[in-house]
């Protein structure tokens, strides 16, 4: 998916089997991670068959089949020799809160959660421990003790990150992908959303019991974000974004968007009071759209559009962003291949501001540029069309030879 | 001739209402024979449900005619069929209103005639079997769509699929992830009634529901004090079936703490 975020005052970008460091403003690289080719070189066991990562309080009975299964895919993989969609890339790449830890996760032929130990200098590897499934959100609690996975069956799993080896367990699950996953500040709670419109709060260290829900989208909710000690912003397909209450699993404020969001940035302003969000817009002429979102009193939000940037929408495929304070770094494909492009946030205009040679640097580091015998790392974007609940309709079939089965009886008995 | 229902209703006014017309001559309750369909159906995959968004959108006055201001459903039956145990449970508790949810289209259209038949025969209005009514819906995606947090004070699974294979363990309407979201709509000492005649099932119902924090098995003293429990192993189509053959029935019921 081409990670990329911003921790001051790095950029971090993961594509392929490396994840680069870098400094915004300077043609300096702080630090880089580079996977082997095979995850088994650095640690990484491979689950036997009916032996379950997850080993959890009961929860992991029914996960053993796929565990499994994909246990079995992934020697089979590796024995094979890896084929170019096979081949283990770099799928989220996220710091803990105290800035101590990285976790890595990758997709492709050996699934893996990665821990790096991310201070002094260079990332040192802790332990690789397999998944289950590939991820789809990866996020540390607020005291870095653990750090969350979810995946495309709607599972989340907490991987210990004191106990370095420890399995996971299975915390709880969703029917549908889980994208997007937050910890309240003070870790009483869990919220997650899914493909099915839901956001659910769950209460945390009791995570059989599920506290609210803050229903109201008609759509997947694809990104949320922690806002105050109670509240919360999601962003939607169906083209809203909307503040809650997630507490009461009451809903603050509606705003509409343009189309239907993909992804969400938000970054805090002021404490507790003032933010800055961003979504990636599905299919529409200005790719990015940028809010102010104020709190104007206890319970009540105003959300102002600030910002459309058109990022060249529709001459390449855009799959991922983030901010920095006075920029917008967006990645995407051309002709298969990684493209990082830089926005100014006030204008939305191409930003002056990057340094000569600093987008090529970036590349090269990630193999994303070819070299002399026109090789690099290709990008094959994740399509998100399919996000969009498909409507087969099974119904509208039945109703009608029903009506006519009727009224042939009505006409048989009126003769 | 093509009409809608309402049209040809108006233009004989003394018949049957349209949509009952794939009933019995002998009964007046709709014949099963047109609503056949096969007992499977995947429940993770996407449908067209018109399902609301939030408990507060949803229309109950549609389905409860006589439904009271702040009344709300107190029973569920999950997986109802076609409907036996429904409207057995709506003539027990007269006061109180049962929901059938029902992922098949054809058996939950089968049911929603059936509640119009009876309802139709009672005398309509001021008659009985108000207080029962189905919706075709996915129970293990939208409980929470339909239902506030501690609203059910009863939920039934009878005779759920047993989904034999392994790799479709996931798809039980009993499984550690779901039983979190009925603990959610169930108020604090709602019971769960489980009933099945696949012994293996049974065995995995009542190892889930009991590693469950949240739920407690009644004793088999209590479980039988109950009334309802007789009437689960008389009223479902299913378990009729199941009495002729002499199966075993395997019961459990469970309290939320």
């Amino acid at each position: 998916m081409a990670t990329i975020f911003f921790a001051e005052p790095e950029l971090v970008v993961g594509h392929g089997r490396r994840v680069l460091f870098v400094n915004p403003d300077d043609l300096q690289i702080f630090k880089e991670i580079e996977l082997p080719p095979d995850l088994a070189t650095c640690g990484l066991k491979v689950p036997e068959p009916g032996s379950c990562p997850a080993t959890g309080p009961g929860p992991g009975q029914e996960q053993q089949p796929a565990a499994a299964g994909g246990a079995a895919k992934q020697r089979e993989a590796t024995a094979s020799g890896s084929g170019s969609a096979a081949e283990v890339a770099v799928q989220n790449v996220s710091y803990s809160p105290d800035g101590q830890l990285l976790a890595v996760t990758t997709s492709g032929a050996q699934k893996a959660l990665l821990l790096y130990r991310a201070r002094p200098e260079h990332a040192r590897l802790l332990s690789a421990r397999p998944l289950a499934r590939a991820a789809s959100a990866l996020r540390f609690c607020s005291d870095s003790s653990s750090v969350l996975v979810t995946d495309k069956t709607g599972d989340c799993y907490q991987y210990d990150c004191v106990e370095v080896e420890a399995a996971p367990r299975l915390l709880l699950g969703h029917l549908s992908v889980v994208y997007d996953i937050l910890w309240s500040e003070d870790q009483q709670h869990i919220i997650t959303c899914d493909r099915d419109d839901k956001i659910r709060v769950t209460n945390y260290p009791a995570t059989f019991d599920i506290h609210s829900y803050c229903l109201g989208h008609r759509e997947f909710v694809s990104g949320l974000a922690l806002l105050t000690d109670r509240h919360i912003a999601s962003a939607s397909g169906d083209k809203t974004l909307r503040i809650w209450n997630f507490i009461e699993g009451k809903e603050l404020l509606v705003h509409e968007l343009p189309a239907p969001a993909m992804r969400m940035q938000v970054r805090e302003l002021e404490t507790d009071k003032v933010f800055q969000a961003a979504m990636l817009l599905y299919d529409y002429e200005d790719a990015l759209a940028l809010f102010h979102l104020e709190r104007s009193g206890r319970e009540s939000w105003a959300i102002n559009l600030t910002q459309l940037v058109r990022a060249d929408a529709g001459a390449w495929n855009i799959c991922n962003f983030t901010l920095t304070a006075n920029r917008i770094y967006v990645t995407g494909a051309v002709n298969e291949r990684l493209e990082l492009r830089v926005y100014d946030s006030a204008t939305g205009i191409p930003s002056k501001g990057v340094p000569e040679g600093w987008l090529k640097m970036v590349l090269e580091g990630l193999h994303a540029l070819p070299d002399a015998d026109g090789n690099c790392v290709n990008f094959q974007p994740e399509d998100l069309s399919v996000w969009f609940k498909k409507r087969f309709d099974n119904v509208s079939d039945y109703l009608e030879r029903k009506k006519r089965r009727i009224e042939e009886q009505q006409q048989q008995k009126s003769n | 001739m093509v009409t809608t229902e309402e049209q040809a209703q108006n233009k004989h006014p003394g018949r049957e209402p349209a949509v009952l017309s794939c009933t019995s001559a002998v009964t007046g309750l709709p014949q099963k024979r047109y609503y056949r369909q096969r007992a499977h159906s995947n429940p993770i995959a996407d449908h067209s449900f018109d399902y609301p968004a939030r408990p507060q959108d949803v229309d109950w006055h549609a389905m409860y005619p006589n439904i009271q201001e702040g009344q709300q459903v107190s029973f569920a039956d999950i997986g109802c069929g076609y409907g036996g145990f429904l409207v057995t449970l709506g003539e027990m508790f007269p006061e109180k209103l049962s929901i059938g949810m029902e992922i098949r289209v054809k058996v939950s259209d089968y049911v929603v005639d059936r509640i119009k038949a009876l309802r139709h025969k009672s005398g309509e209005a001021g008659g009985a079997y108000q207080n029962i009514a189905c919706i075709r819906t996915n129970a293990m995606k939208y409980l929470p769509n339909y239902f506030a947090k501690g609203q059910l004070e009863k939920m039934f699974f009878l005779y759920p699929d047993p989904h034999f294979k392994r790799a479709k363990h996931k798809w039980r309407i009993i499984n550690q992830a779901l039983l979190s979201e009925y603990a959610y709509v169930l108020k604090k000492g709602g019971l769960v009634y489980t009933m099945t005649d696949v012994e293996d099932l049974h065995k995995w119902i009542v190892s889930h529901m009991e590693q469950h924090p949240l739920y407690q098995r009644l004793d088999e003293q209590a479980a039988n004090a109950d009334p309802i429990t007789p009437k689960l192993y008389q009223s479902s189509e299913e378990g009729a079936k199941v009495v002729r053959n002499k199966g075993d029935h395997f019961l459990a019921i469970f309290q939320r703490l």
